[in-house]
C-alpha cells in the first residue's frame, strides 16, 4: 500500500467496491469493514467480501468471507490483494473486540453525546496513518447522505450555480459517539464514559427518542446512579415500561437512588405486585418512607412531597446543624431549609440555609428560626399547593398532618411538574 | 390526561375480564381505525362514486377481497411497529441502505404531494356544494389543518381524528335514505360477476389502488410506535386494524350503494364526487346531497391533516432528521419546513386559476404505482427478518397469503401503471 493515497477516506469509498487478485481478476465486492475497538479511534483490521456470484451458488450470503487488512496490497487505483490463492487468504472473523461497521454503524441511529441528540449515520470518515485506516468521524450531514446516494457532485454543482454555496460536512468525532447496537452497549466502561458526558435530563430525552429495544439496551448499560437520575426525568409511561424490563434486584437499587417523591410516583404507576417486589428488595428504612408516600393520592400535597429532608431538634446548635447538613446533603432532595421539630415530630419552625450561614455558630436553631411557619396539610389539593408557592415565594413548603406533625416537604421541582407536565 | 390515567387504573383493577378487555381496547384503539378511515379520502370517495354510477352494484363483491388484502397488509405493519418500536422508513433505511431509501423517499414525497392536492381539491368541491367559494374554503382548511397539528398534542389530535371517523356515518345515513333493494344487494354479494370488459377491469384495479396506498403502511406503523403499544397488548392493536378495515369497507359499500341506486338507475354519468353529490338532489332530495358533500369535506380535511404529517415523519425518520410536533422549529427545521411546504403548496396549487388537475393526479398515480411494489416487497422482507422480528415473523401459511396478496396487488398496480403510460 503506497503511492497516491489520500489522507482521508469515507466508508462509501469502500462499500461495494470490487476486490481484485494481483492478476486483475475480480474476487468479489466489499460488503463490510471490520474495525478493532480501540480508544479513542478504532482501527480497520479487515474486510468482509461478498464473492462474485457464480451460477451454482444460490445463497451467496452464506459464503461471505473475512480478509485481514494485511492481505490487501494496495487500495489505489483498485483494491488489490497480495496473494493469488484465495483459500490462503480466507479466515474467520477474529475473536478480538470488533465492530462490523456496515452492520452496526452505517445507517443506524447513534447517540451524539456531545450534542445530546439521536442522529442517523450517513457515512464514516477515516484517517490514513501509513498503511492503516482509523475511524475518526461519523458523518451525519446532508453531504454524507448525497455521497451515499451518488449525487454529491450534482448537488455541489447545483448549490454552486444557484447560491455559490458549499455545503460543509457535518462530522461527529468518534469519541462522542455512542452506538445503540448490542455489542457496544455491552462494553460497559466505554458506554459509561460517553454517556456520562450527558446531563440526566438530556439523557432522558434521548432515551425517550429511541425505540423500545434500544431504550432498554441503553438503560441497562447505565450504572445505578445515572439510571436513577435519568429515570426521574423520563416520561411516566416510558418509566414504567423501562422498570418492567429490568430484573427486580436492579430495579430496587435504582428506585432506592431516586428522589423519594419521584420514586413514589413511579411505584404508584406499577402493578401492585411488582411495586411490592421492588420495595421488598430495598433498604428497610427507604422502603418504609416510600410506603408512607404511596398512601397519598397523586393530586394532593401528600402525593407531591418527598421524605428526603433534614429535620432537627430545637436545641441543636448552628454548628451541629451545619455539620449534619453537610453529612446528609448527598441524599437530600431539599437542601434549602432545615425543619425544626420536637420529639413528637410536631413542626416548630424552619431555618433557611441563609439563616444558618449568617448566624453565630453557638446559637441554637430556636433562636434563629422564622417566627411563623407556612405549611400545607397532607390532603390539600395540588392547586392550593401551587398557590402557596406563588404567594410566599418559598423554594420548599413542609407538609403536616392534623396534629401539625411534619410528614414531608414539597420541593419547587414538584410544583413545576404540576404546572407544566409536558415541558422538558 | 388525568382522567385517562384513572381510567387506565380502573381497567387494570377491574376483575371482570370482559370489561377489562373492552376497556383496554378503548385505550389502545385509534391507529388502525384512523388509518383505514383516512383511506376513504377524496380520491377514494370519487372512485367509489364512479364505480356505483357506472356499474351499479355489479362490482360491489370486490370490496370483500380488497378488505382481506388490506387487513393482511396492515396487520404486518402493526406487528412490525409493536415488535421493533421503529417506523417503517427507519427500518427500510437500516436494512436496505441510504441510496434506495433516498429514492423511495423522493417518490413518496411526490405521490403524497399529489394526494394532498387532491384532498384540498376535494374539500373545495365539497364546500362549493354548500355555496362556499374555494378562495375562502381552501385557505381556511389549510390553516385549520396546519394549526391543529402544530398546536395540538398526539392525544388531542388523535381524538379529533376519531371524531372525524364518526362523521363517515353521513354516508351510511345517505345509503339508508335512498331505500335500496336489500335483496338485490345480497344477491350481488353471493353471485360475484366480472366480465373481462376493459372498463370494468380498470375500475376494479382503481378500487384496489385507492384502498391500498403506500403512505398508509408508513402512517399506521408510525402511529402504533407513537402510541407505545407493547407486545403483550398486540392483540388489541390487531383487532383495531381489522375493525378499521371493516369499517372503511362498510362506508365504501354505502357510497357505491347510493350511487348505484340513484345515478346508475337513472343513467346519469358523473366525473367527480361533487357531480355525484349534486346529481343526488333531484333523485333523493337535498339532504342527501348535503350529507354526501359533508362527508366529502370531512374526508378531505381528515386526509389533508394526516398525509402531510405522515409524509414528513417518514422523510425525517429515513434521512435522520429530528421530527415530532413536540419539537421547536429550530430543533426540527426540516420537519416543520416539509410539513408547511406540503400544506401550503397543496392548498396554493388549488387556488391557481385553470389548474391542470388531471395531469397532476395522473403523475401522482404513476409514481404511486412505482413506489407501492417496492414498499410491499420491503415489508415482506422485513417482517421475515428473524433478527428484527424474533419469534414474530410470518408463519408459513400467513406468509403465503401475504406474498400472494402483495403479488396480486403489485400486478394490479403495474397493470394500471402500464395502462396509464
Amino acid at each position: 500500500m503506497n503511492q497516491n493515497l489520500k489522507d482521508f477516506y469515507f466508508f462509501s469509498d469502500f462499500l461495494n467496491r470490487k476486490v481484485h487478485h494481483p492478476s486483475g481478476q475480480t474476487v468479489g465486492r466489499i460488503s463490510d469493514l471490520v474495525a478493532e475497538r480501540a480508544e479513542p479511534y478504532p482501527m480497520i483490521i479487515g474486510l468482509v467480501v461478498r464473492p462474485r456470484r457464480r451460477k451454482k451458488s444460490r445463497r451467496p450470503d452464506h459464503r461471505r468471507f473475512y480478509l485481514p487488512w494485511e492481505k490487501v496490497a494496495r487500495i489505489e487505483p483498485q483494491i488489490t490483494l497480495s496473494e493469488e490463492e484465495l483459500p490462503a487468504l480466507k479466515t474467520s472473523l477474529p475473536e478480538k473486540d470488533i465492530i462490523l461497521l456496515q452492520e452496526e454503524v452505517m445507517d443506524k441511529q447513534i447517540v451524539d453525546t456531545f450534542g445530546a441528540k439521536v442522529v442517523r449515520v450517513n457515512d464514516l470518515h477515516f484517517l490514513r496513518i501509513d498503511s492503516h485506516l482509523r475511524l475518526i468521524h461519523v458523518d451525519v450531514g446532508f453531504r454524507g447522505l448525497m455521497r451515499r446516494v451518488g449525487l454529491e457532485r450534482v448537488m455541489d454543482r447545483a448549490l454552486q450555480w444557484l447560491f455559490s454555496y458549499d455545503l460543509p460536512n457535518q462530522f461527529i468525532s468518534w469519541k462522542y459517539v455512542q452506538l445503540l447496537s448490542g455489542s457496544d452497549l455491552l462494553q460497559l466502561s466505554v458506554s459509561q464514559k460517553r454517556l456520562s458526558h450527558l446531563h440526566p435530563a438530556d439523557l432522558a430525552d434521548i432515551i425517550e427518542d429511541l425505540s423500545g429495544r434500544e431504550r432498554s439496551a441503553i438503560f441497562h448499560a447505565l450504572d445505578t446512579e445515572t439510571a436513577a437520575e435519568a429515570l426521574e426525568e423520563i416520561d411516566p409511561k416510558i418509566q414504567k415500561a423501562l422498570i418492567e424490563t429490568i430484573p427486580v434486584e436492579k430495579a430496587s437499587d435504582i428506585v432506592e437512588e431516586m428522589s423519594p417523591s419521584d420514586a413514589a410516583d413511579l411505584l404508584a404507576d406499577l402493578p401492585e405486585e411488582r411495586a411490592e417486589e421492588i420495595l421488598g428488595g430495598m433498604e428497610q428504612e427507604k422502603a418504609e418512607d416510600l410506603r408512607e408516600l404511596l398512601v397519598h393520592p397523586d393530586e394532593t400535597a401528600g402525593g407531591l412531597m418527598t421524605t428526603a429532608y433534614l429535620s432537627l431538634a430545637p436545641g441543636v446548635t448552628v454548628e451541629t446543624a451545619m455539620a449534619r447538613l453537610r453529612a446528609e446533603a448527598p441524599n437530600l432532595d431539599i437542601l434549602d431549609y432545615i425543619y425544626v421539630v420536637d420529639e413528637e415530630e410536631v413542626l416548630q419552625g424552619v431555618v433557611s440555609i441563609r439563616d444558618l450561614l449568617t448566624a453565630q455558630s453557638q446559637q441554637t436553631l430556636t433562636e434563629i428560626q422564622a417566627p411563623r411557619v407556612v405549611s400545607v396539610k397532607l390532603e390539600e389539593d395540588q392547586n392550593e399547593v401551587v398557590e402557596a408557592f406563588a404567594k410566599y415565594g418559598f423554594r420548599a413548603i413542609p407538609v403536616v398532618d392534623e396534629g401539625n406533625r411534619l410528614k414531608g416537604v414539597i420541593g419547587f421541582r414538584s410544583v413545576l411538574e404540576v404546572l407544566a407536565p409536558d415541558a422538558g | 390526561m388525568r382522567m385517562e390515567k384513572d381510567y387506565g387504573k380502573w381497567v387494570s383493577a377491574s376483575r371482570r375480564s370482559l370489561w377489562r378487555t373492552v376497556g383496554l381496547f378503548f385505550i389502545l384503539m385509534g391507529p388502525g381505525i384512523i388509518t383505514s378511515n383516512v383511506d376513504n379520502d377524496a380520491g377514494g370517495i370519487t372512485t367509489y362514486s364512479l364505480a356505483g354510477a357506472q356499474f351499479g352494484l355489479k362490482l360491489i363483491w370486490s370490496l370483500i377481497p380488497i378488505m382481506i388484502a388490506l387487513i393482511v397488509i396492515q396487520e404486518m405493519c402493526a406487528r412490525m411497529g409493536v415488535v421493533t418500536g421503529k417506523g417503517l422508513s427507519g427500518l427500510i433505511r437500516e436494512k436496505f441502505g441510504a441510496k434506495i431509501t433516498f429514492y423511495l423517499v423522493v417518490g413518496m414525497f411526490l405521490t403524497n404531494m399529489g394526494n394532498v392536492i387532491s384532498e384540498f381539491a376535494g374539500a373545495a368541491a365539497g364546500m362549493e356544494v354548500f355555496g362556499v367559494n374555494k378562495f375562502i374554503s381552501v385557505p381556511l382548511s389549510a390553516f385549520l389543518v396546519w394549526w391543529m397539528v402544530v398546536k395540538g398534542t398526539y392525544k388531542s389530535v388523535e381524538k379529533a381524528f376519531l371524531i372525524a371517523c364518526v362523521f363517515y356515518l353521513s354516508y351510511i345515513v345517505t345509503g339508508i335514505i335512498v331505500k335500496p333493494d336489500w335483496e338485490k344487494v345480497v344477491e350481488h354479494f353471493l353471485n360475484p360477476q366480472l366480465s373481462l370488459n376493459p372498463s370494468e377491469m380498470t375500475m376494479v384495479i382503481g378500487l384496489v389502488g385507492t384502498t391500498i396506498a403506500p403512505w398508509m403502511q408508513f402512517y399506521l406503523q408510525a402511529s402504533i410506535v407513537e402510541k407505545g403499544i407493547k407486545v403483550d397488548e398486540y392483540k388489541f392493536a390487531r383487532f383495531d386494524v381489522v375493525l378499521g378495515s371493516v369499517i372503511v369497507h362498510i362506508v365504501a359499500f354505502f357510497i357505491i350503494l347510493v350511487c348505484a341506486e340513484t345515478l346508475f338507475k337513472n343513467g346519469i354519468q358523473i366525473e367527480t364526487a361533487k357531480d355525484a353529490a349534486l346529481s343526488l338532489k333531484p333523485l333523493a332530495g337535498k339532504y342527501c346531497t348535503y350529507l354526501f358533500a359533508f362527508g366529502l369535506v370531512n374526508a378531505s380535511l381528515f386526509a389533508a391533516s394526516i398525509l402531510p404529517l405522515s409524509t414528513t415523519y417518514l422523510i425525517c425518520e429515513a434521512l435522520g432528521w429530528e421530527a415530532g410536533i413536540d419539537k421547536k422549529f429550530v430543533e426540527a427545521p426540516q420537519f416543520y419546513g416539509f410539513y408547511s411546504l406540503m400544506i401550503f403548496l397543496g392548498a396554493g396549487i388549488i387556488l391557481y386559476p385553470n389548474l391542470p388537475l388531471i395531469p397532476i393526479m395522473y403523475f401522482s398515480q404513476v409514481i404511486n404505482g412505482m413506489v407501492l411494489p417496492i414498499v410491499l416487497i420491503f415489508m415482506l422482507l422485513l417482517i421475515n427478518d428473524k433478527k428484527l422480528m424474533m419469534q414474530y415473523t410470518n408463519g408459513p401459511i400467513f406468509n403465503t397469503i401475504a406474498w400472494v396478496t402483495s403479488i396480486v396487488i403489485i400486478g394490479f398496480t403495474l397493470f394500471l401503471f402500464i395502462g396509464m403510460i
